[in-house]
């Protein structure tokens, strides 16, 4: 059975209680990065830990903080990406509604190292019961001196604000969240400059996914060496698994990176719902291309899916059953894509809802033979093209899903 | 300075400067909408993505800085395929209005599918429905469907004229462009909107339905209605055989210039030019008896030197007087100055012009003339007229065009004339002065003229004719011929032939002028 | 406002707040909003219409936003929105007569492993069947 780290304490009862996260061990790793050692030391074990990003992208967190510019006569800034807004992502949601100390521990280790004083948890508006209880968390969290002016004697003050958000996937990009944070329209920037640099209000800003700050405490604990052997040598440590879909038991699975997805569906998961036949998987929530059934015997790593065009992204397993008819598939997601395109740039705003109008003009009996190389087309012009990475978020799952799935996707056109 | 290569050309280019602007410079333009050198980068349209060697993806040459030895290519396949990718997206939820759109001749979206598109469309389904008559200020109108969300009208309002009146609502396929609730957007400078715009999606009421741009004639001229000097384009209609024209004048626009009005006109000039063609003198009229006989100018010319010829023999001269105004041109106030003050040495020669308004702390002046401060240069002086002193000491007056009435009323004119011997009136438009008058004769506007201004600032600006004049006579020509048949100084004028000319002696003599 | 940098990053969760007590973002509390932070009403309502949560038109009492996006759709979340239109007797983006219930699909709510899930109001409700909806709807006072 596989170690776990990041839930291992989920079943303990109300761990949620700073009382009862502290007599599980909590907050003895703010203890040690604050007292015992040197934020540069800090920034070396996060680096030599190979932690990856766990939102989709998977930068390596420790060179995204190394980026950060110090003295600049700025305040600097981090923001806790918790809007989970990609279909299928449900595992930060278990952090934050089981375990928001550990969340709040990776916060504080992480400004600590970067030097910022005040943090803010983008959480989106529908987890509105789970920003209560963080802030919850975070008022609890001050009364024991983990949070606010000279934290343990450190010298080192940190402040938390829980912002909410208000129901757009795009302000889980993280140029969005920033201009949603300031009171905005969500609309993503222009890159360059990077957020390490120009960030939330012109100033330098670390954005994390709540899991991969969720890991920091156990790196700052146990080492960076021993989080590498708990995963793979250029991937450190456990993902959480959220397994959705036709299986018969949904839900988080914590494992190490490199775990095969096959055993994933199938042995972990309690293999296909109903006595139904797999048809496919989208291994890494919605933004990721699907993979046919033939495919899933996978390692689960960032390099090992990238390699057969798909990506680990926040490792949402959906998995999609022979009765379910492609184009549904592929109805939801271009929904999903024309649905929360910021509007800003042409081939997303137009390319979207163009796309979602055929597919619509498909279900309802009237689709043309040429239409599917229409998609293909318009998903073509619309990757590599736009403002921000929505657009190949939007365009690689719709061309894995025409490429992969062509013939039964003709079978539906009329002419 | 960076060295760097765009199409195989090496180019040397200022540090921080972007490819659009550095292809700019070598006269290599790269298709955009959203960009615009007022505003900084914003990057959505897609428009301008080139292909730079050793990047995997296209990038926006609107903000991508230039690099030491970075290799640009604006025209390779792929980037023809990406421009082609970006029209075929906004063409698919455009409306095919082109043949009722005022913009079609200058819109930018039928010039990049003419250079780069020309295909056939593949959109099938049904476009988005969107309001197409919004009226957003007092001359605007916005058509939602037509509007390719370029932002420039958002930021317009944000960045120059600070109102903010504009916003994107909505998201995604759904997002528009509004105002909030009906405020309109008031300020002075909203008509420069449906120039910005680059479609047709905010159009001009003053010019809507009208005529098609490409009837128009456009010429560069300057806007003489305030001291701003601003620079203009006056799009005008040459007319067709057989086919009266009830309009000459149809559009101002601005004309770019860095150093005086940026991008920009006011909505007072941009609006303001009915002046151009209504209530214009037509001939040079003899009134006597109460007949209206029309002469030559030759005969008019005539008439005059006679009449003045004889006061200065009568050792009378001080009983000429002159009254010039500030739309005349460096070069006519200078002359004026030479004939009148300094050859003829006349002491009552006084300038009067329209009442000042109120400056708009942007680009209108408080000066509602556009050449005091060459006056200023040149030597005039800010005399008051007092129209009893004139009535009494005035045998012969020349009279420089007709705002005394904008200062006087018509029934204290007239007293006053009439006990003036001889009136001639020199002036483009008819006026109530017309009646009090002895002779009349049409004159020119600064739009068909050749001459210099001098703006607020001191900046002089020279122009040609815009516009055909319409049988008027140019002051410059009146004085200079005045001067040469009255003698005065005779080696000096003779040799005078032209505006330029004048403007050589001008830089001589005067070192504000150099 | 004091809580951030700079107090136009408050507007936001001004916005819930204000929503959370009048219901609803009408012209009226775009106005006051506005004021408040001394901004114009017209960047209120650029935000407000941008977010899904904002609401610009009065809400029922019990707001059932049905996920429709693809893991609940797997799991028969087209089958609970037809069941849903026919015993509330609404279509999505409508309210009941009585003002009691209003219906509408949303994307991801994030509670995937509880397929086909809603939310009413502020509260999730996963794993539903028609009988569970029709537990859920009766409950509803």
């Amino acid at each position: 059975m596989e170690e776990k780290i990041l839930t291992k304490d989920f079943g303990v009862k109300n761990l949620f209680e700073i009382e009862v996260y502290l007599k599980q061990g909590g907050y003895k790793a703010v203890e040690k990065a604050l007292t015992r050692m040197k934020p540069a030391e800090i920034l070396e074990e996060v680096k030599k830990a190979n932690l990856r990003g766990r939102g989709g992208a998977g930068f390596p967190a420790g060179v995204k903080w190394g980026f950060v510019p110090q003295n600049v006569g700025r305040p600097k800034y981090l923001c806790v990406n918790a809007d989970e807004g990609e279909p299928g992502t449900f595992k930060d949601r278990y952090i934050m509604t089981h375990n928001p100390h550990l969340l709040i521990e990776g916060i504080i280790i992480t400004s600590y190292c970067v030097g910022i004083h005040q943090a803010f948890i983008y959480i989106r508006g529908e987890y509105e019961a789970i920003a209560q209880r963080l802030e919850r968390g975070i008022g609890e969290a001050g009364k024991k001196g983990y949070l606010g002016s000279n934290i343990l004697g450190s010298g080192f003050d940190l402040d938390i604000v829980v912002h909410r958000g208000a129901g757009a996937y795009i302000c889980g990009e993280e140029t969005a969240l920033l201009e949603s944070l300031e009171g905005k329209r969500g609309h993503p920037r222009l890159k360059p400059p990077f957020p390490a640099s120009v960030g939330l209000f012109q100033c330098p800003t670390v954005i994390n996914n709540v899991e991969t700050l969720a890991n920091v405490p156990f790196i700052i604990l146990h080492g960076a060496e021993w989080f590498v052997s708990r995963g793979l040598p250029k991937d450190g440590g456990t993902r959480i698994f959220g397994v959705s879909g036709m299986v018969k038991k949904p839900g988080i699975y914590e494992l190490p990176l490199g775990t095969s997805l096959k055993r994933i569906i199938f042995d972990l998961a309690g293999g296909m719902k109903d006595g139904k036949k797999l048809k496919a998987v989208i291994p890494g929530g919605m933004s990721a291309p699907l993979l046919k059934a033939d495919e899933i015997d996978i390692p689960m790593d960032f390099d090992s899916l990238v390699q057969v065009g798909s990506m680990l992204g926040s490792a949402a397993v959906i998995v999609i059953d022979e009765e379910t008819p492609i184009l549904e598939v592929l109805r939801s997601v271009a929904k999903f894509y024309s649905h929360e395109s910021c509007g800003q740039c042409t081939p997303c705003r137009i390319g979207t809802s163009w796309v979602y109008k055929i597919v619509q003009r498909i279900a309802r009996g009237q689709g043309e033979k040429d239409d599917i190389d229409t998609i293909i087309r318009l998903a073509e012009n619309i990757k590599g093209k736009t403002l921000c990475p929505m657009g190949d978020a939007a365009a690689l799952p719709i061309l894995s899903i025409c490429r992969k799935f062509r013939d039964e996707l003709e079978a539906c056109l009329a002419g | 300075m960076a060295k760097f290569f765009i199409d195989d050309r090496a180019v040397e280019v200022k540090e921080g400067t972007t490819i659009l602007r550095a292809a700019e410079e070598v006269g290599i333009p790269i298709p955009h909408f959203c960009y615009h050198p007022a505003f900084a980068p914003e990057g959505s349209c897609r428009m301008c993505l080139v292909e730079i060697e050793g990047l995997p993806k296209l990038e926006l040459a609107c903000s991508t800085v230039v690099r030491e030895g970075m290799k640009v290519h604006t025209k390779s396949p792929r980037v023809i395929e990406a421009r082609q990718a970006v029209l075929e997206f906004l063409l698919a939820e455009h409306p095919l209005d082109c043949p009722i759109c005022d913009k079609a001749g200058e819109c930018k979206l039928q010039d990049y599918f003419e250079a780069y598109g020309l295909f056939e469309s593949q959109f099938k389904e049904v476009k988005e429905r969107r309001d197409k008559k919004v009226p957003i200020s007092k001359n605007l109108i916005l058509d939602r469907e037509r509007c390719i969300l370029c932002t420039r009208c958002v930021r317009f309002l944000d960045e120059i004229t600070a109102t903010r009146d504009a916003g994107v609502l909505h998201r995604g396929i759904h997002s528009e462009i509004g105002i909030y609730e009906s405020e309109f957007i008031d300020n002075n400078y909203a008509g420069n909107l449906a120039e910005l715009c680059p479609v047709g999606a905010i159009t001009d009421t003053d010019f809507r339905f009208k005529t098609r741009t490409w009837f128009l004639e456009k010429k560069a001229s300057i806007c003489p209605l305030c001291s701003r000097g601003c620079n203009i384009l006056i799009d005008w209609l040459p007319g067709f055989p057989r086919i009266p024209t009830t309009q000459r004048v149809f559009r101002i626009r601005a004309r770019e210039n860095p150093d005086v009005n940026k991008f920009w006109i006011c909505d007072f000039g941009r609006y303001g030019y009915r002046y151009l063609d209504e209530d214009r003198q037509e001939k040079i009229l003899l009134k006597k008896g109460g007949k209206d006989t029309e002469l030559s100018w030759e005969k008019a010319r005539l008439y005059l030197v006679e009449k003045i010829k004889s006061l200065l023999f009568m050792k009378k001269r001080s009983r000429l007087a002159v009254i010039l105004h500030t739309w005349l041109t460096n070069e006519e106030l200078f002359l004026a100055h030479k004939i009148f003050r300094q050859g003829l040495g006349l002491e009552n020669i006084y300038i009067v012009d329209p009442p000042a308004g109120k400056g708009d702390g942007f680009l209108l002046t408080e000066e509602r003339t556009p050449n005091s401060r060459g006056a200023r240069e040149i030597g005039f002086s800010a005399v008051p007229l007092d129209l009893e002193s004139l009535a009494t000491t005035t045998d012969i007056l020349l009279l420089f065009g007709s705002f005394l009435e904008s200062r006087f009323s018509l029934a204290d004119i007239q007293r006053a004339f009439d006990r003036i011997r001889t009136k001639v009136l020199l002036t483009p438009h008819k006026s109530g002065l017309d009646g009090l008058v002895d002779i009349v004769i049409p004159t020119l506007l600064v739009a068909e003229k050749e001459g210099s201004l001098t703006n607020v600032a001191g900046r002089v600006q020279t122009f040609t004719p815009a516009l055909d004049n319409g049988g008027g006579l140019p002051e410059w020509k009146i004085l200079l011929e005045l001067a040469k048949e009255l003698r005065v100084n005779y080696k000096y004028f003779w040799q005078l032939d032209s505006p330029l000319a004048v403007r050589r002696e001008m830089a001589r003599e005067i070192p504000f002028f150099k | 406002m004091a809580r951030y940098p700079k107090k136009e990053a408050a507007l936001l969760p001004i916005l819930h707040l204000v929503q959370r007590e009048k219901g609803w973002i009408s012209p009226a509390e775009e106005r006051f909003i506005a004021s408040l932070m001394g901004i114009k009403p017209m960047k209120v309502r650029e935000v407000a219409t941008f977010y899904t949560m904002i609401l610009r038109r009065p809400p029922a009492k019990y707001h059932l936003q049905v996920c429709s996006n693809l893991t609940c759709s797997l799991l028969g979340a087209g089958t609970l929105i037809e069941y849903l239109k026919e015993k509330l007797g609404i279509a999505p983006g409508e309210t009941t007569p009585d003002g009691k219930f209003s219906l509408t699909t949303v994307e991801c709510l994030g509670a995937c492993e509880q397929a086909p899930c809603l939310m009413v109001n502020f509260d999730y409700h996963g794993n539903l069947d028609k009988e569970k909806i029709d537990k859920l709807i009766a409950s509803l006072e």
